[in-house]
């Protein structure tokens, strides 16, 4: 899966709404700046695209900088003949690493965590009701690996259940903040994960406003907390906004 | 009638306004959509009471079709055993389905009358295609499905000679080649 050439990657940024502080350092007279060069509150680029395996229900592909993730979905089909009868529908989510994902030598592998958290973000989004006693299997697999992986993860899947046409509330964005020092960074890379105090990632309904998911982990001060929360809301909006184009784009293409 | 793309959670219409219909719900009186397609406003059916104007999305991908209870199904037998006979769901309504559903046809569900004197192997032979109707979501295993109707039952049906056979009467089907007479619970297909 190449990106298509001369398509423009959407890129965006949230902007602090109602913060009454200004922040500490400016972008400018900071002594360091991101690996890739970025601003502290510029996300990378996002390429989306739905559509990418064939053989599901529905599929997305997302590339957010290094980070390249592949979400198919299937269903909703019959359920295993071990599992009890539920009269809702029931979710299954797999989140797996090719070998080749991360430059340290590792075998891909099963993510028991991040499947754990997929399911929680996706579970009150989905109308479960909608498909009594069947199961919609979601199965991510992140091609490579370069920061941020759960969010990346987390919004292709929503896209991707979007593309299979399972009934949602609203589609589901994911965004995530790294603490180092005294700044904050949005949308952190590999690098920057690794020498981070604190991270913070949230999951929320673009539309409705929502939270669905909030993780937060490590040192953290509260204004730091409070800042990072509207970081995230901004740019959870935005790239809900991005995600809808995306769908649009998808649905008058296969009407012509 | 208007259309236009949507996405799930694009804000369709007020509740005060409008009904949610399909691909639609309803919080807060604000009507969101939850699937992706176009937004098309229906009027209402004349005798309803409730004359808002329906809003809804119809799907340009809508998922597979699910049985549900009540819905006509076309199923393939797969074994029939002294109590019951196991399918595969074909088709849900109108629509195949895409993945495999397997449901069960119980011995007192194959026909109305005289529910304790049916025999399975009297009614169907595996490999017949039947059409029934969903009772039940059934157990973890499978759906529950009856063909206790006369246009519900075995729609085509193999002799052993391999040739499809013609029903005869709601209880026989025909070889046309041996001129065999086979036992089926014969479904009323047409008028």
């Amino acid at each position: 899966m190449a990106a298509k050439p001369g398509a423009a990657t959407p890129t965006y940024s949230p902007k602090l709404v109602g913060s009454s502080r200004l922040p500490i350092f400016k972008d400018s007279d900071l002594d360091w700046s991101r690996p890739d060069g970025r601003g502290f509150h510029q996300c990378r680029p996002a390429l989306l695209q739905t559509g990418a395996v064939s053989s599901a229900s529905g599929s997305a592909y997302a590339e957010f900088g290094n980070t390249k993730v592949i979400v198919s979905v299937f269903g909703p089909r019959e359920s295993k003949k071990a599992m009890v009868f539920s009269d809702v529908g029931r979710l299954n989510c797999n989140v797996s690493y090719t070998t080749f994902a991360s430059p340290t030598i590792g075998q891909g592998t099963d993510h028991k965590e991040y499947s754990s958290m997929l399911h929680k973000a996706l579970e009150g989004v989905i109308m479960m009701e909608t498909f009594p006693k069947t199961t919609v299997d979601v199965f991510a697999l992140v091609l490579e690996s370069g920061g941020s992986d759960l969010s990346v993860v987390i919004s292709c899947a929503s896209l991707a259940l979007a593309d299979a046409g399972i009934m949602m509330y609203d589609l589901i964005t994911a965004v995530s903040v790294s603490c180092i020092g005294k700044s904050l960074m949005i949308d952190p890379v590999t690098e920057e994960e690794g020498c981070e105090d604190g991270s913070f990632m949230m999951t929320c309904m673009p539309s409705r406003y929502e939270i669905t998911q909030l993780t937060v982990t490590g040192e953290w001060t509260t204004p730091n907390i409070n800042e990072a929360m509207q970081l995230c809301l901004d740019a959870c909006s935005k790239l809900g906004e991005i995600m809808r184009d995306c769908l649009k784009q998808a649905a008058s293409a296969s009407e012509e | 009638m208007t259309t236009e793309l949507v996405t799930p959670g694009d804000v369709i219409g007020k509740a005060t306004e409008f009904k949610a219909g399909k691909g639609a719900y309803v919080k807060d009186t604000i009507i969101y959509a939850s699937l992706t397609g176009t937004r098309r406003i229906v009027s209402p059916l004349p005798e309803s009471l409730d004359q808002r104007a329906i809003v809804e999305v119809t799907g340009h991908k809508a998922h597979g079709p699910i049985p549900g209870t009540g819905s006509v199904v076309i199923a393939r037998v797969t074994k029939v055993m002294a109590r019951m006979a196991a399918v595969d769901i074909l088709c849900v309504g109108s629509k195949a389905v895409r993945e495999n559903f397997a449901g069960v046809i119980r011995q007192q569900d194959v026909r109305a009358t005289e529910i304790d004197k049916v025999d399975m192997h009297q009614s169907f032979r595996a490999g017949d295609i039947v059409r029934a109707m969903v009772l039940s979501l059934g157990d973890a295993r499978a759906y529950y499905l009856s063909t206790a109707k006369n246009e519900l039952g075995v729609v085509s049906a193999e002799s052993a000679a391999g040739e499809t056979m013609v029903p005869i009467s709601w209880t026989e089907m025909q070889c046309p080649l041996s001129g065999q007479t086979e036992q089926r619970k014969v479904a009323k297909v047409g008028n």
